[in-house]
């Protein structure tokens, strides 16, 4: 048995972590749901897609999860606010 | 084969992209409309998967599961099975094309034992056999 290469694409590395995927991209601050972005943002989701696939390429460590930026997610998920004492 | 639950089942890819299929793989609940949905009223999970076509349409999809968010994959299901996506790298020869079968499954489960043994290993062998897949791009939600 050889085996199929794998990427995970993950928004929740520390969960995806316990299994020990081989290799794995994580889209910084992307919620849970949005794996691959907004819907209808066809290009960001082709651009998360390749770079998934490039790790493939690249000499990566078996189990390194490698963290993206995406600009054009931007503001789309707001993270929760916090409340301050004023 | 029994494989150590601490190691990285790393299997090395040495071909080119641009020669290779790839299979899509996710735990997000995807299934297509007219399949059976995952089970969502069992708190122990549903353990099954479903085999999703090739030539499958995005509306063809649907997301059942109740542990995320998922109005946006209601939406467009790229956000988590990225099909329409894929297609569309293989249009531009980024990857050769896309595989004979992908798997939609449910990533919530009480079951671990039964799901890593079993259902996981159920998907591989799907995958490996009637595929043609060179390599797998998991989703989950």
């Amino acid at each position: 048995m050889r085996g199929i290469p794998t990427v995970l694409i993950t928004v929740s590395p520390e969960v995806s972590a316990q299994m020990r995927p081989p290799r794995a991209i994580y889209p910084n601050g992307f919620k849970i749901g949005n794996s691959l972005g907004k819907p209808g943002a066809r290009e960001l989701q082709k651009q998360i897609l390749q770079d998934a696939l490039t790790l493939f390429t690249e000499n990566t460590r078996p189990g390194e999860f490698v963290t993206k930026e995406y600009a054009e997610y931007g503001e789309y998920h707001e993270p929760p606010r916090v409340k301050t004492k004023v | 084969m029994t494989i150590s639950r601490k190691c990285v089942p790393f299997t090395p890819f040495e071909g080119e992209l641009a020669k290779s299929t790839v299979a899509i793989v996710s735990a997000a609940g995807v299934h297509l409309r007219e399949q059976e949905p995952f089970n969502i009223s069992d708190e122990l999970g549903d353990l099954g998967y479903r085999v999703i076509p090739e030539d499958v349409e995005s509306s063809q999809l649907m997301v059942t599961h109740h542990h995320y968010d998922h109005r946006d994959a209601d939406k467009d299901i790229n956000v988590v099975f990225p099909i329409d996506a894929l297609r569309e790298l293989a249009e531009e020869g980024f990857i050769r094309g896309i595989a004979k079968k992908h798997v939609g499954y449910m990533g919530y489960t009480m079951q671990l034992k039964a799901m890593y043994e079993g259902t996981a290993r159920e998907i591989a062998n799907e995958i490996d056999k009637g595929s043609r897949a060179d390599l797998v791009v998991l989703t989950g939600g």
